[in-house]
């Protein structure tokens, strides 16, 4: 019904669809993780303003702070990554295929 | 590692667990999710590994996505019904998206392909944690927005689980890899019968977490990852491959074995809403299953594996691991059929 979110919720479903579809970094698809989970604090602020739900302000905040926990697991395991093949090429992960 | 760094991401993955089964709040709720997936990460890399490795970023990029896209759904969720309360969803599209997120977080298909992969990649004991308790928290969440699940999504990708899982698990010899599909199958059974009888879910994934549980208590006394292996235990501790045959069966779904129940259950409920194809479909699927834990009893308990001949003769250690609450694991993953009519309406 809002149409008004449109813009940002075409840039969630674009960003997702980067996260899906990476050429051979690792590290691009945890930046468009990012760009997901920074769309949707947008949306959620913006919805939350629009709907002057004061106490549910907290939230896009809480998202920051478990979206930064998350992105520093996953730098961390990048860089183990980087350690063991000199590269972050998804193509190094084929250790455990059939 | 270190004891009490591992003690802190056990109670943190136990806690995530328990927020997300309780809470009646969608941020809460996306919170335990998020210290479940963060505590298990470390867990995985237990003892470091480029397996390890791999199967920890894995997991960490599929959970990752599952958790943005729950959130996604929540927010919809919020824009079409302006509150924050786990009950049924108010936008069909909300309730798409977090169904393809749990799933995705669950291993249905067909976003299963990470299941076998990190399944292999981790110890024998953090893969029964990924494979038992990790399926608790999406299960709760598809629990309590069973009634607007759309039916087609849910069927489909049930059953396309079930097929997986059947076939993907035929050419394995790696027992983490055949536990991993048998998961998949189990979750399929159990996601097909949610949008009818919610309880039934729960009943199945009781008597799943009871058998998986049982089978990897089984390997873990033995230290096996492989069929050959785990051929070899007829030597080393002989009861181990009668218990291993009946759990594998049980699995399998065979009467007079606790594993039936489930399924029998599932197929009355389904010809109750006079839905016939469906349960013969997953009836017949579920014997691709049924052939590969045979072809693991075969090699364990009814057949000796070929070996060398100094394998035949080994010295009878006393056993140095420890596989807890392994008796009452396996007699509640065998003996449970008669309790049927308390279980199905106890849950």
């Amino acid at each position: 019904v809002p149409l008004v979110y449109i813009n940002i919720i075409i840039a969630f479903t674009v960003s997702l669809i980067g996260l899906l579809i990476y050429r051979s970094h690792l590290i691009s698809s945890l930046l468009c993780l990012e760009g997901i989970i920074l769309s949707l604090f947008i949306i959620a602020t913006l919805i939350i303003l629009n709907t002057h739900s004061t106490l549910a302000s907290i939230m896009p905040i809480v998202l920051l702070v478990f979206t930064a926990f998350k992105a520093a697991l996953g730098l961390s395991l990048l860089v183990i990554v980087s350690n063991i093949y000199g590269t972050d090429y998804v193509q190094n992960l084929n250790l455990l295929q059939c | 590692m270190n004891p009490s760094i591992f003690i802190i991401l056990l109670t943190t993955l136990i806690l995530g667990t328990m927020m997300v089964i309780t809470s009646s709040h969608w941020l809460l709720a996306w919170i335990g999710f998020e210290m479940n997936m963060m505590a298990f990460i470390p867990i995985m890399m237990k003892n470091p590994s480029p397996r390890a490795t791999e199967a920890s970023t894995k997991y960490l990029l599929t959970q990752a996505t599952a958790s943005a896209l729950l959130m996604m759904a929540v927010i919809i969720n919020l824009m079409y019904s302006g509150q924050w309360t786990i009950t049924k969803l108010f936008n069909p599209t909300a309730s798409t998206l977090m169904t393809v997120a749990l799933a995705i977080k669950l291993g249905l298909a067909p976003f299963h392909f990470w299941v076998p992969e990190v399944t292999q990649g981790i110890p024998l004991t953090t893969g029964l944690i990924l494979l038992t308790w990790q399926k608790l928290a999406p299960l709760s969440i598809l629990y309590q927005i069973s009634p607007s699940i759309n039916l087609y999504l849910m069927l489909t990708m049930s059953l396309l689980s079930i097929l997986v899982g059947g076939w993907g698990g035929l050419n394995q010899t790696q027992l983490r890899k055949i536990m991993a599909y048998s998961s998949i199958a189990h979750m399929g059974w159990m996601t097909t019968i949610l949008p009818y009888n919610p309880t039934l879910t729960l009943l199945n994934l009781l008597i799943y977490i009871t058998m998986t549980f049982t089978m990897f208590m089984l390997f873990i006394q033995n230290s096996t990852t492989t069929t050959l292996s785990l051929s070899q235990t007829w030597n080393k501790t002989p009861i181990i491959t009668t218990l291993t045959m009946l759990t594998l069966l049980s699995m399998g779904g065979l009467p007079p074995l606790s594993g039936f129940m489930p399924k029998w259950m599932i197929i009355q409920e389904l010809t109750k809403n006079d839905i016939l194809i469906m349960p013969t479909f997953m009836a017949i699927t579920a014997l691709l299953n049924l052939y590969f834990y045979m072809r693991l009893t075969y090699s364990t308990a009814l057949t000796l594996f070929p070996s060398t001949n100094n394998m035949k003769m080994k010295w009878q250690f006393s056993p140095t691991k420890r596989a807890p609450l392994l008796p009452t694991a396996i007699v509640i993953s065998t003996m449970l059929l008669p309790l049927t009519p308390m279980l199905s309406i106890l849950l």
